[in-house]
């Protein structure tokens, strides 16, 4: 069975239906990478899959688990999943070590001790190191990002969420944050990538998807779609984003 | 169990034996209500006793009728409300028997006739009503001189301006705000004789009879036996003695005092002990009032930002009642309107009354910045720690409250010197604190200036470190 499925998917605020009813099946070790322009309900869509927000119709099924379903656990299903945020959304008032050893410690899925462990581990892999005992203000933007990413690592989910991460940053943070997307994808990890970088869409997609107007327009693998888009709407997104 | 936990018990088991107590009538200790300031009638002595014609006199019936009671000084008017809300048993406080009071009480046989006079200040002009035209006029509320004033105001065209407390309407004349005064004329002579710069200017008007008071139709015994005690005094002599002890000496001899320790430091030693406990008092309404109100801020706080519906809209009305009413009014409907409505002899000590009025006050000003610094906290923060599979409380707890709670230090701080202000208020209950010392001290001595700088400065210093306190706090948070 697929990781992720996505049937028929609605989202109103009052009267502004942002999501018109989305379809979409991520499967285990899959990349995909969503884009799209602005207001179209990317941001919505990934938040739906961690009921972040709630849906007004359809169906979300992670791993077997049906989100919508009174008897399903979301703290549970939510330990599987990791969210990287476009603003961190680093807790400002712990250092970078109790950042990442916070979920694992208070849902006693490690020791404190082993949680640390962890914690140092995956700072190595996002190349910090030397930040452990640092405060998230005395970083920098892409430096922070990673910390995110390691936070969510923390929890060993099964599927990651990055919503622009690295929309925020400075160009030359950019691609630290892009490198450890790209060790993550290819480890196996299962993505769900909402991005402006083309680039690394290209290069690490197994799939893209273009979204407009709260519905999936058209999907596919990069090169396909990049150099033969068939919409006249994604060929216009891709002039606009190329000529920027 | 927690240690905050087991403290928590603690105060609710402490507070709950304390109504208790309040609610069991204690047997035939009745209890008997006078003003704190209403020398010769009563007044506070130096060591913090009270004295006055009313109290020796009650004293001397109760020894020749067997009357257990206890003695409550509050100010004229929450004595009165009292009796009626039948929260004391009967009230001695120069009190006129007047058609109007006798719908409402059963009085003793007259104790006491005495008449208004106008009082001005020693360099006026004024001699007559009819100079008060356009003037303003203090009085002191529900006093026998308050009503003849009225009674007058419209054939002399003064304007009124009322006072809770006689020394605050002398001074208002003495200081030139109010052109005069309406007082009964035992009460202005003794207080002249002690030097308060005033004058008596007229003869004495609308002579009126003072009696003790019991609510209608409760405590007919207690009535009877008074009445039976006041007679036997004035057969004996007592009466006599006593009323003679009070108009024809002066002040010094009674209270103590002598001329030496009228300077600033003579009156801080000879009074430090008053002082101290009304400190105490008002160190100890501070302190727990704090507590309890911010345990009660941070739980509507929380309330406050809790998903769905339910949880806002009860931490919005508890924060708009509270917020809403003036400190005094919920004083007076905790001390004296909800025991009324309970009824049973359901009696709730002031203090006690007083720490509620606060926690609900306090507590709502509390929940309303608490509520504002947990909105500050960015949604980012909520959704990133949910995201990582943390419970709702689990996030609030460790993750929002903590960032929230460091917005609001600087509004904790200043909630913490608001309360420490507003216990003065509760003064109008009946308690004891630093500000009503200062008013009961004056009473006796009429050193207006002296004894409000040293109040002042007592509660500046007292601020002072309250404020250092919390900058160190505030340091080892950051
Ligand atoms: N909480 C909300 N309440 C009301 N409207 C919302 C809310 N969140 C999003 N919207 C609206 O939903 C629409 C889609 O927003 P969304 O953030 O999903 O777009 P997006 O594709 O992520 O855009 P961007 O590329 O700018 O991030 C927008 O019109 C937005 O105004
Ligand atoms: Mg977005």
């Amino acid at each position: 069975m697929a990781k992720v499925i996505v049937k028929d998917l609605h989202k109103s605020y009052g009267d502004n239906e942002v999501l018109k009813g989305l379809n979409l099946e991520v499967q285990d070790n899959e990349v995909v990478c969503m884009i799209g322009p602005s207001g179209s309900g990317k941001s919505t869509f990934l938040r739906c899959l961690n009921d972040l927000e709630i849906p007004t119709q359809g169906q979300v099924v992670i791993s077997g688990y049906d989100l919508s379903d009174k008897g399903t656990n979301i703290n549970l299903v939510r330990e599987n999943i990791g969210m990287v945020f476009q603003h961190f959304n680093l807790f400002p008032h712990l250092s970078v070590l109790q950042n990442i050893t916070l979920a694992p410690v208070q849902l006693n899925k490690e020791s404190k001790v082993e949680a640390e462990k962890t914690a140092r581990d995956l700072l190595a892999t996002v190349g910090l190191s030397d930040k452990a005992d640092a405060m998230p203000k005395s970083l920098s933007g892409g430096q922070k990002q990673r910390v995110a990413i390691a936070r969510a690592l923390a929890m060993h989910p099964s599927i990651m969420l990055f919503d622009e991460p690295t929309s925020a940053l400075d160009p030359e943070m950019v691609g630290d944050v892009l490198d450890v997307m790209k060790k993550l994808a290819a480890k196996g990890m299962t993505m769900i990538v909402v991005t402006h970088e083309m680039g690394f869409a290209k290069e690490v997609a197994d799939r893209v998807v273009f979204m407009a107007d709260g519905l999936i327009q058209e999907s596919g693998k990069p090169d396909d779609l990049f150099d033969h888009p068939k919409s006249p709407r994604l060929q216009d997104f891709l002039e606009k984003v190329i000529n920027v | 169990m927690k240690k905050w936990q087991v403290a928590i018990v603690m105060l609710l088991a402490a507070l709950g034996s304390w109504f208790t107590v309040g609610t069991q009538a204690q047997a035939k200790t009745y209890t008997i209500a006078t003003d704190t300031t209403f020398a010769p009638f009563e007044f506070q002595a130096k060591g913090g006793k009270y004295k006055g014609i009313d109290i020796d006199i009650l004293n001397a019936i109760s020894k020749k009728e067997n009357i257990n009671y206890k003695l409550k000084a509050i100010s004229f008017g929450a004595a009165v409300q009292q009796l009626s809300a039948n929260q004391v048993d009967g009230v001695i406080a120069g009190m006129n028997i007047t058609p109007e009071r006798k719908k409402t009480f059963d009085f003793s046989n007259a104790y006491y006739t005495s008449g208004v006079v106008m009082a001005v200040a020693k360099d006026s002009k004024i001699k007559q009503f009819s100079q008060l035209k356009g003037k303003t006029v203090a009085l002191k509320t529900g006093t026998a001189g308050a009503t003849y004033a009225k009674s007058i105001q419209n054939k002399y065209g003064f304007k009124i301006k009322y006072f809770n407390d006689s020394n605050n309407m002398y001074n208002d004349v003495k200081v030139g705000n109010s052109a005069a005064c309406f007082e009964d004329y035992p009460v202005m002579s003794y207080g002249i004789k002690n030097g308060i710069a005033l004058k008596i200017v007229s003869k004495q008007y609308e002579a009126g009879d003072y009696g003790f008071a019991v609510k209608k139709g409760k405590n007919a015994k207690l009535l009877k036996k008074f009445n039976a005690g006041l007679k036997a005094i004035k057969a004996d002599g007592q009466y006599k003695k006593i009323v003679d002890k009070y108009l024809h000496s002066s002040e010094s001899s009674l209270t103590g005092e002598t001329a030496s320790s009228r300077t600033f430091i003579g009156l801080f030693t000879q009074n430090l002990g008053t002082i101290g406990s009304g400190l105490w008092m008002t160190l100890e309404l501070t302190v727990i009032s704090i507590i309890l109100a911010t345990v009660m801020g941070l739980a509507l706080g929380v309330l406050g930002v809790m998903p769905g519906k339910v949880g806002p809209a009860i931490s919005s009305t508890i924060i708009y009642i509270f917020r809403g009413m003036p400190l005094m009014v919920l004083a007076f409907f905790i001390y004296i309107g909800f025991p009324d409505l309970i009824g049973h002899g359901f009696k709730i000590p002031a203090f006690i009354a007083g720490m509620i009025t606060l926690m609900l006050n306090e507590g709502a000003y509390t929940g309303a910045f608490v509520k504002g610094g947990f909105q500050a906290v960015d949604d980012g923060q909520m959704e990133a720690a949910r995201s990582l599979g943390l419970p709702y409380w689990t996030a609030m707890r460790k993750v929002i409250m903590p960032q929230g709670i460091r917005i609001m230090i600087p509004s904790f701080i200043n909630q913490f010197i608001i309360t420490l202000k507003d216990t003065s208020i509760l003064s109008v209950i009946g308690i004891v604190e630093l500000t009503q010392t200062g008013t009961l001290i004056i009473a006796r001595n009429f050193e207006g200036f002296k004894i409000w700088l040293m109040i002042a400065i007592i509660y500046l210093v007292i601020i002072t470190l309250l404020t250092w306190l919390s900058n160190w706090v505030q340091r080892r948070i950051n």
